[in-house]
């Protein structure tokens, strides 16, 4: 008589996916929040054009 | 991801083309339907994938017209329930997965000689213990209990909750989760007094678009419509 040796090797396998695919954990989130840009991007701004740090003159004429 | 034998189709493939049977059956599209015709008894993919997709791979035969379960079906959704039981160490999803699939069989394929197994006791208490977003969560994983009839008392002890799935459901969408925001939809189409502010009709019909043809949202969403009325 022929059995199918790999049939409970692969029950075995199907067995853990099944239970990982039931209580999968939750995707990473694609999303942004608003305010959260928006600061970020005041940030930005202010950095930009805030006037170049004052050095002292080394070169004295 | 789990060792795939040899020529092996993966278990992910089985579920999809199950799950899109499913959605066209609910839809009133295709051939009528029957559980055996798309998941084939004997094969360990097809037994698996009826288990995780649990009471949705009954849920056509919850609609009055064009099909009548059969013998076959009967046997593979057996041959699913002693294949692929709930373990010691499963999860509370899992052994509420079962128990959906167990009631599913006792509703819609009642007419055969031999009995269903009694459906296994799952713990609630996560229902008002879980932060909202968890409940969010894990109440997506547990949509196909969402069909008439099936699981009273946790529908019952959800409705204490719709206004935490609600903000479940915004807070998927943002997250462009749209398997999660299909699943938590479904179940407040179930609930009684959604807030009209959610909008929720306009909302499944976002994440039906959005979600690109993905067929167990396609199963969310046409079960939502079906049987509740939400969505368009």
């Amino acid at each position: 008589m022929v059995t199918d040796r790999t049939a409970p090797t692969e029950t075995t396998i199907l067995a853990a996916e099944v239970e990982g695919l039931l209580d999968s954990a939750e995707p990473h989130g694609v999303f942004r929040d608003t305010r959260e840009c928006g600061a970020g991007l005041l940030l930005l701004a202010l950095l930009l054009i805030s006037p170049p740090t004052p050095r002292p003159k080394t070169d004295e004429r | 991801m789990a060792e795939q034998a040899q020529g092996a189709v993966p278990l992910s493939a089985v579920i999809a083309d199950a799950a899109t049977g499913v959605a066209l059956a609910l839809r009133g599209e295709g051939d009528p339907y029957a559980v055996s015709r798309i998941l084939r008894q004997g094969d360990a993919a097809s037994l698996a994938a009826l288990r995780v997709l649990g009471a949705d791979a009954l849920a056509p035969y919850a609609l009055d017209h064009r099909v009548c379960p059969g013998g076959d079906d009967e046997m593979v959704v057996r041959q699913a329930l002693t294949a692929y039981p709930p373990g010691t160490d499963a999860s509370e999803v899992s052994v509420w997965s079962y128990r959906g699939l167990v009631e599913a069989s006792h509703s819609y394929l009642s007419g055969g000689a031999e009995p269903w197994p009694q459906p296994p006791q799952a713990a609630a208490g996560w229902v008002t213990a879980d932060p909202w977003p968890k409940l969010a969560h894990r109440v997506s994983q547990l949509a196909a209990l969402a069909l008439p009839g099936l699981a009273p008392g946790l529908a019952d002890d959800l409705a204490t909750r719709t206004d935490d799935l609600a903000r479940g459901f915004v807070r998927a969408v943002r997250r462009r989760d749209w398997l999660q925001a299909a699943g938590v939809g479904r179940w407040l189409s179930r609930l009684p007094k959604v807030p009209q502010t959610l909008g929720l009709d306009a909302g499944l019909a976002f994440v039906r678009q959005m979600s690109d043809g993905e067929p167990r949202v396609a199963v969310h969403v046409a079960a939502a419509h079906r049987f509740y009325g939400r969505g368009w």
